[in-house]
């Protein structure tokens, strides 16, 4: 009987009985809308996870613990990939996944799937060189490879608005097997509508556009004008992801469910751009509905020069971002954009319409400038209503009188004359407040983080202040870069990485090509 | 059923015959034998001797009588007038003349043999009393180096044979029960959905599950073999690779039914307790900890002894029941086991039953077949360990808090801090009573074989077992804990069946004379694996009732199924040939077909050689007998190769969890090229004996290297697209010393004492890595701190980096002037630590008088180095009582780091520090100080006080044949200078490869104490 098993097996041939090895637990190949929707979350959510990080240094937030963490000090976390997730996304998550759907989206003439993948393809290296300088883009994913060289942060610019340009090109098309249902099964950003595709590849190309602003002779505000007009034109477009908290992965990254936020209190710069201290006195409407309150009901905000809450009597230590003096959990009512089901936004039309505003006040036309600036704030105050309501939070929401009133004061939307430079990038700050660390990150480097407007002799960031002590290993600087993740480069590209110098102690201080003028 | 169809098969047909009886005794000291088979030569009829070494049967005059017991020479008498025929049967005295069980169960003589392997009784293994039965092991076998992962119970057991050779794979032998393989998988927490999202995932740190060889009962083990390198178990190929341990377990014997019962009652304590410091109390209260840098306790203040009071006195209890015996033609045996094992620490417990039947049948004299049936249930209870753990909780919690208090009037969660629930740690009596870590197996191993004799000069000898379990764990993590909080309590729950399939066809041609010099034998076989787990894993979160565990009481559900197959088809031989008896070379080849390698490489073919020389039986050293009773020389080689793990080589996509779903690729990149691994291995060895055997010497020398290794889950750069690879590449070299000598100093008729040790010396080194990539680790065993066990080239095998203090050219700990304290590296360093000891020593000594005896064995070690994690912890927080000494200014020795510091004339650091003040020079006190170097033990693994209860008593009596009585002490002692609770200990479990987390101590409970009393009893 025994014998006759074998010989059974010899009979049907080794061969077919060795043939197990096709893994039962998923296909090796799937259809190219099947990758979409992970790449998808990942370019929305990728940078919340390193938000905990930019945040401290662009000083949304601030860690208040027994002594002040090396990120509230411009600093970083030694031999610790802490800062590296969009590093991990770009070239994992999205990768070769992403290779993968072009591949045969391009084969399979689906068009649109293409150009959301020259997107997706694009936001990449937008996002990584504008946190880590120099990226290696040209020897990416090649696995046979043990060392892969560096690319200025000058191609990886460029490289960005070709795969736009390709990604314009090919989202215009209908021929082929363009089929918004199909691209929908992925997408849910914009279910499948290629015509917000093209706004947002557009509203990307501004971006990167706009990131040339300290390069006399390079920079083009009617390019970054041009830019923005084509893309989102109102809060209708913006790119929103919406968090279905069904498990851990697919819920807000900063909501109570996930357990990351619990210790991070909102700074006194935020507080201050709203309460008043730096618009005249005005008391923004968005105060309470997008920060939270001390026990006490006052709104403060922590100093990141002082250790832990300072004097701050229990009751006037600020909430959790949730709104709660104590830790929450799962299911518990909280604040804006920090719900476990908050829809989170990747790019909004309020960002574009400030970048616009700020071009447009660099070429001289303030009028255009006050136009898009106002459009910016109006439009944010209906998102933080919009946002509120996403899981029927705990602010009430503004009503149409109260955001009347705010936007008819001086000291809020002044005349065109009066347009300053800090209010179009204070009040940027304020509607990327939570979410839009890159952008914001980028724009304080831009302006060297304290830089004052000669015009009217304030700073472009009203009331920001560079940590009175910084990082030991900065030696005095402030930081420009996040240094590429640890457990990627610093341990298996060591070569490369000394090459562009990367090995150097304060190496996070090495300001980025693209603000340089 | 089967099982008693058999038994009334048996026809009870004697007729017209006398009565014989006798006595049979030992010619060496006179004492009776009982249990030498008695039987009718060329018939069915036989019977064996009683407790008293009598004997009766019927016979005619003419019969051939055959009196046999192991390690005797056989006696045959013809049946005359007398009716009484009394023997003393000569002890089978030659050492090397004893019949041994090697590769695929041929039994062979110990001369023959040119490898290393070593016998442990089943008796042996079972007086010990352990539950596992590979914790019998550490001691009793040269070069077998047992490591449990905690004392609690059903803690997992991690057993290396020659050490770490593997950087990522299993270092784990092959199991074989009855000629056939079986699973020893520790479940891997990666079964669980949480362990998807990092966020959840636990990683193998905080939980544990038992490692499934211990589902076999040690009562039902005959003897054990290990094949301790490639040459002796190059038959079992590529599993073999790190050895095989060979298992008989026990049969029916002709002769008179015999039951056979025994209990033991075990008490466990705890056999130490940390000390933490009672002067200064907390300071601070909002980092994610609780820290110990505040003003001294006022005079007065009350403290509570939580941890006095935690550990409890431990019961276990363990009932054995067997039915034995059989005719000529058929034996059965039926065996029981009922476990109750309760820990230490509070609702741990480890509980298993067993059901076993065996019979063997002669039908005819072509056919003989062999059925085994083996049931196992086991429950397992245990905490959770590591961070999070309850030991942790123990540790940190206020000594001014009384820690029994942890729920609240109204039953929920006490909480003594400000602190988030998911930051505040969880109360050590909260988190065993509402954390749960639960396994369940329930499992048959059926194992049928058929010899089939069609020739006189050969045979067929075909197995074939079915291994299948259901497995089902739970892993709580409470709604109000730590853990669980910010879920609302998260249940995973997988349910692993495994069903692996094993057939073997072996022809087996006995030996022959080719010449009246030279004799041959040899073995042709086949075999065929087949394995497969098919895990669901359900997760669900949002507990409605906190209490109520189901995950029908969970609001978030989700699931994920994982299956796993491999197989197998394999064909070997084997050839021995001997000269004079005396010169014996054995040939194997055997060539594999695996699934897991890509087609064109997954067929390899490798062969071993070894040969055994008696030379004390070459009539030109007769003279040499003077001095040796007997000497032996043997050598071998061996090759064999190894496979990679299931689907290694194919990126396989994975469903993604993230918002729509999706599929996405895994972290493991491609590698289309991967081939087998192979290890070469030589060993040389000796055995001797002298003095007409009362002292016996075996030494082996060995060496194995192993080439094109796969390394599993290796690093790249992320700019690969991936994360890990399974890459070919690697290399380690593995050599060593065994020693075993045995001995029997003293010996008359009433008093023996035996000795036996065992010394082994190992060293496993790392001698390259794929793409000269400067290091490899398993991510699992970096839990704690910058500490994991990396291997780097040139390095040990078990060896560990981290983020170690920085040091100049002159190795002088460099400091930063600005704060006076050490600078770390920023990258993983090999700083010389190595967890492989020096060297280990099992001592056994056994003494019996009269009916008197008492056996104990004694486990030494030297060097090797563990990382104390836990006092790390402790230290960072202030609790340790090294950190009293607080207020005492003091300068770390060092170089500033002030440019000069690689220079030859470097700043000697002259930075006061008060650390009381300074509180960084604990909170970032490296975890390199706490890597305990050259630990160095001695302990009492087990001592065993036996009395038989003398026959003169028994004889009042027809009902007990004989009893015996006993106490067995397991851990009673253990004399370290290891400063933690138990040197013996792994940050992970016995699921993770490589080198694994054994030799971190992280918040892992220590073995207990225990006393065992029990009493067997046969009638």
């Amino acid at each position: 009987m025994i014998c006759l098993i074998t010989c059974l097996v010899a009979a049907s041939g080794c061969k077919d009985y060795l043939d197990v090895n096709k893994n039962p637990n998923a296909p090796e190949n799937a259809a190219a809308n099947l990758y979409l929707a992970p790449m998808l979350h990942w370019m929305v959510t990728s940078p919340q996870f390193d938000a905990r990080f930019i945040g401290r240094y662009t000083q949304n937030w601030y860690l208040p613990t027994t002594a002040i963490t090396t990120w509230d000090q411009q600093g970083y976390d030694t031999s610790s990939d802490n800062g590296g997730q969009l590093w991990r996304d770009v070239y994992w998550s999205l990768g070769h996944n992403l290779n993968r759907m072009i591949t045969q989206a391009e084969a399979e003439q689906r068009w649109d799937v293409l150009g959301v993948g020259y997107i997706l393809k694009a936001w990449g290296w937008q996002s990584l060189t504008d946190l880590h300088g120099e990226i290696i883009i040209k020897e990416a994913f090649d696995e046979t490879k043990t060392s892969f060289k560096y690319d200025t942060q000058e191609f990886a610019y460029q490289e960005v608005q070709r795969l736009l340009t390709l990604a314009i090109a090919n989202l215009q098309r209908t021929d082929g097997f363009v089929n918004q249902s199909y691209l929908a099964v992925g997408d849910k950003i914009y279910n499948g509508d290629r015509s917000k595709w093209i706004k947002f590849a557009y509203g990307l190309l501004a971006i990167n556009l706009n990131h040339y602003s300290n390069k006399t002779g390079v920079y083009n505000p009617d390019a970054v004008i041009d830019a923005v007009n084509k893309s989102f034109a109102s809060n209708i477009d913006n790119a929103l992801l919406a968090y279905s908290n069904t498990a851990n992965d697919d819920t807000n990254f900063f909501g109570p469910r996930r357990q990351n936020m619990q210790n991070y209190r909102q700074t006194q710069f935020i507080v201050n751009l709203l309460n008043g201290s730096q618009f005249g006195g005005v008391d923004d409407p968005r105060r309470t509905r997008m920060l939270a309150p001390s026990p006490d009901g006052q709104y403060r905000g922590l100093d990141i020069n002082i250790i832990n809450f300072g004097t701050l009597t229990t009751a006037q230590r600020p909430n959790n971002i949730w709104g709660y003096a104590a830790n929450i959990s799962s299911g518990v009512k909280t604040t804006y954009i920090f719900d476990d089901k908050s829809i989170m936004p990747g790019m909004t039309y309020s960002q574009l319409q400030f970048i616009k505003a700020e071009a447009a006040y660099k070429k001289g036309d303030k009028t255009t400038a006050l136009t898009a600036y106002t459009n910016g704030v109006s439009a944010h105050i209906d998102f933080v209503n919009e946002r509120n309501l996403d899981n029927k939070q705990l602010p009430t929401q503004i009503t149409p009188t109260e955001k009347a009133t705010f936007l008819a004061n001086p000291n809020i939307i002044p005349t065109a004359a009066n347009l300053n430079l800090s209010q179009i990038m204070s009040q940027k700050y304020i509607a990327q407040w939570g979410w839009g660390h890159l952008e914001t990150w980028m724009d304080l480097r831009r302006y060297g983080y304290t830089n004052v407007e000669a015009l009217t002799g304030k700073q472009v960031f009203l009331g920001f202040g560079v940590p009175t002590a910084l990082f030991g290993d900065n030696g005095g600087k402030t930081v420009q870069r996040i240094r590429p993740r640890y457990n990627s480069e610093y341990v298996w590209n060591i070569k490369s990485l000394e090459e562009i110098g990367g090995l150097a102690t304060d190496y996070q201080t090495k300001p980025l090509w693209i603000i340089q003028p | 059923m089967l099982l008693f169809g058999l038994f009334f098969l048996i026809g009870q047909t004697i007729a017209q015959e006398n009565t014989v009886s006798g006595t049979v005794t030992s010619s060496e000291d006179g004492l009776s034998l009982p249990g030498v088979s008695v039987k009718i030569k060329s018939s069915n009829v036989g019977t064996q001797t009683n407790v008293d070494g009598k004997y009766t049967i019927r016979a005619k005059a003419g019969d051939i009588l055959v009196f046999s017991f192991l390690g005797t020479i056989a006696q045959e008498r013809i049946v005359g007038t007398a009716s009484q025929i009394n023997v003393s049967l000569k002890q089978d005295s030659k050492a090397l003349d004893e019949v041994v069980v090697t590769a695929l169960g041929s039994t062979v003589q110990k001369r023959s043999l040119g490898t290393s392997q070593q016998t442990v009784k089943g008796e042996d293994i079972a007086g010990t009393q352990r539950e596992n039965f590979i914790n019998s092991l550490q001691g009793r076998v040269a070069g077998v180096d047992v490591i449990s992962t905690s004392g609690v119970p059903g803690a997992s057991s991690s057993i290396t044979i020659r050490g770490v050779s593997s950087i990522s794979g299993s270092n784990q032998p092959l199991f074989i029960i009855d000629g056939l393989p079986i699973d020893n998988k520790t479940l891997n927490t990666s079964a669980f959905f949480s362990e998807i999202s990092s966020t959840t995932s636990q990683a193998n740190r905080t939980n544990d599950f038992t490692n499934r060889s211990s589902d076999i009962n040690p009562e039902d083990i005959e003897s054990l073999v290990v094949l301790k390198g490639p040459e002796a178990a190059a038959l079992y190929g590529i599993d073999a690779a790190n050895g095989a341990i060979v298992i008989t377990t026990k049969r029916g014997k002709v002769g008179a039914g015999v039951i056979d019962y025994s209990n033991s009652f075990r008490i466990e304590t705890p056999r130490g307790k940390p000390e933490i410091q009672r002067e200064y109390g907390p300071s601070a209260v909002g980092s994610t900890t609780f820290l110990y840098f505040g003003d001294k306790y006022p005079a007065g203040t009350k403290f509570y002894d939580n941890i006095d009071g935690f550990f409890k006195t431990a019961l276990t209890q363990k009932h054995n029941l067997s039915l034995s015996g059989g005719a000529e033609n058929v034996t059965y045996r039926i065996s029981s086991s009922f476990t109750n094992q309760n820990g230490i620490v509070p609702n741990s417990k480890y509980d298993r039953i067993t059901l076993t039947g065996a019979t063997q049948a002669t039908l005819n004299k072509w056919l003989k077949t062999d059925l085994s049936l083996n049931y196992t249930y086991a429950n397992n209870d245990q905490p959770r360990k590591g961070d999070g753990g309850p030991l942790i909780g123990l540790l940190v919690w206020p000594q001014t808090d009384d820690a029994t208090n942890y729920l609240t009037a109204v039953g929920e969660r006490r909480r003594i801090t400000t602190l988030g629930a998911g930051s505040e740690i969880d109360n050590p009596y909260f988190n065993v009573n509402k954390n749960k870590t639960n396994s369940k197996n329930n499992r048959i191993l059926a194992n049928l074989g058929l010899t089939i004799t069609p020739f006189k000069w050969a045979n067929i000898k075909s197995n074939i077992g079915v291994d299948n379990y259901t497995n089902q764990n739970v892993i709580l993590r409470h709604p109000e804990s730590t853990a669980g909080f910010g879920f609302r309590g998260i249940l995973d729950i997988a349910n692993d069946v495994t069903r692996n399939i094993n057939v073997q066809n072996l022809f087996n041609i006995n030996k022959f004379n080719i010449n009246k010099d030279i004799s041959f034998d040899a073995t042709i076989g086949q075999s065929l694996q087949d394995l497969r787990s098919n895990i669901d894993a359900s997760y669900g979160e949002n507990f409605l009732d906190f209490n109520f565990v189901s995950i029908n009481n969970t609001y978030i559900r989700n699931g994920r199924n994982s299956q796993v197959r491999r197989r197998l088809f394999s064909a070997f031989a084997r050839a021995t040939a001997s000269y004079k008896n005396y010169l014996y070379l054995t040939l194997t080849g055997r060539n594999d077909w695996t699934s897991t390698i890509p087609e064109g490489s997954n067929s390899f073919f490798y062969p071993s050689i070894s040969s055994s020389f008696v030379f004390t039986d070459v009539p030109a050293f007769k003279g040499l007998q003077k001095y040796l009773t007997s000497g032996k020389l043997r050598a071998a080689f061996a090759q064999v190769g190894k496979d990679a793990r299931p689907y290694a080589f194919v990126p396989g996509l994975e469903y993604k969890g993230t918002v729509a779903g999706g599929y996405g690729l895994g972290f493991t990149g491609p590698n289309p090229g991967l081939k087998p691994e192979f290890a070469k291995s030589y060993e040389i060895g000796t055995e001797l004996s002298f003095f007409k055997d009362r002292l016996g010497l075996d030494v082996t020398v060995y060496r194995k290297e192993t080439s094109d290794q796969i390394i599993n889950d290796i690093r790249a750069s992320y700019a690969t697209g991936y994360i890990l690879f399974n890459l070919n590449g690697g290399s380690t070299r593995n050599q060593g010393l065994e020693i075993t000598l045995s001995g029997t100093p003293i010996k008359n008729k009433n008093f023996a004492w035996n000795l036996l040790t065992n010394f082994e010396s190992a060293r496993g080194k790392v001698l390259a890595l794929p793409n000269a990539l400067p290091e490899s680790y398993v991510s699992d065993t970096w839990l704690y701190g910058n500490v994991r066990n990396g291997n780097t080239p040139g390095k040990s095998t078990r060896s560990l980096t981290g983020t170690f203090y920085l040091r100049n050219k002159q190795g002088s700990i460099i400091i930063d002037p600005t704060t006076g304290l050490p600078l770390r590296s920023t990258t993983f360093i090999d700083g010389g630590y190595d967890r492989q000891p020096d060297y280990t020593i099992g001592l056994t000594n056994s003494f019996s008088y009269k009916n008197l005896s008492l056996s104990f064995l004694l486990d030494f070690r030297k060097g090797g180095d563990i990382l104390n994690a836990t006092q790390q912890y402790l230290t960072a927080r202030g609790l340790s009582m090294r950190t009293l000494d607080r207020m005492e200014p003091r300068v770390i020795t060092g170089v500033l780091r002030d440019g000069r510091e690689n220079s030859d004339t470097p700043t000697a650091n002259n930075i006061v520090v008060i650390p009381n003040y300074q509180t960084g020079y604990y909170t970032g006190i490296s975890e390199e100080l706490f890597i305990e170097k050259d630990i160095n033990w001695v302990r009492l693994r087990d001592v065993t006080l036996n009395y038989k209860l003398p026959s003169t008593l028994l004889k009042k009596q027809n009902f007990i044949k004989n009893a015996s009585l006993f106490v067995t002490g397991t851990d009673l002692f253990l004399i370290t200078n290891y400063s933690g609770l138990d040197p013996i200990v792994n940050g992970n479990s016995a699921a993770v490869g490589g080198s694994g987390g054994a030799g971190i101590d992280y918040g892992n409970f220590p073995i207990p104490a225990g006393i065992n009393l029990g009493l067997r009893i046969g009638l």
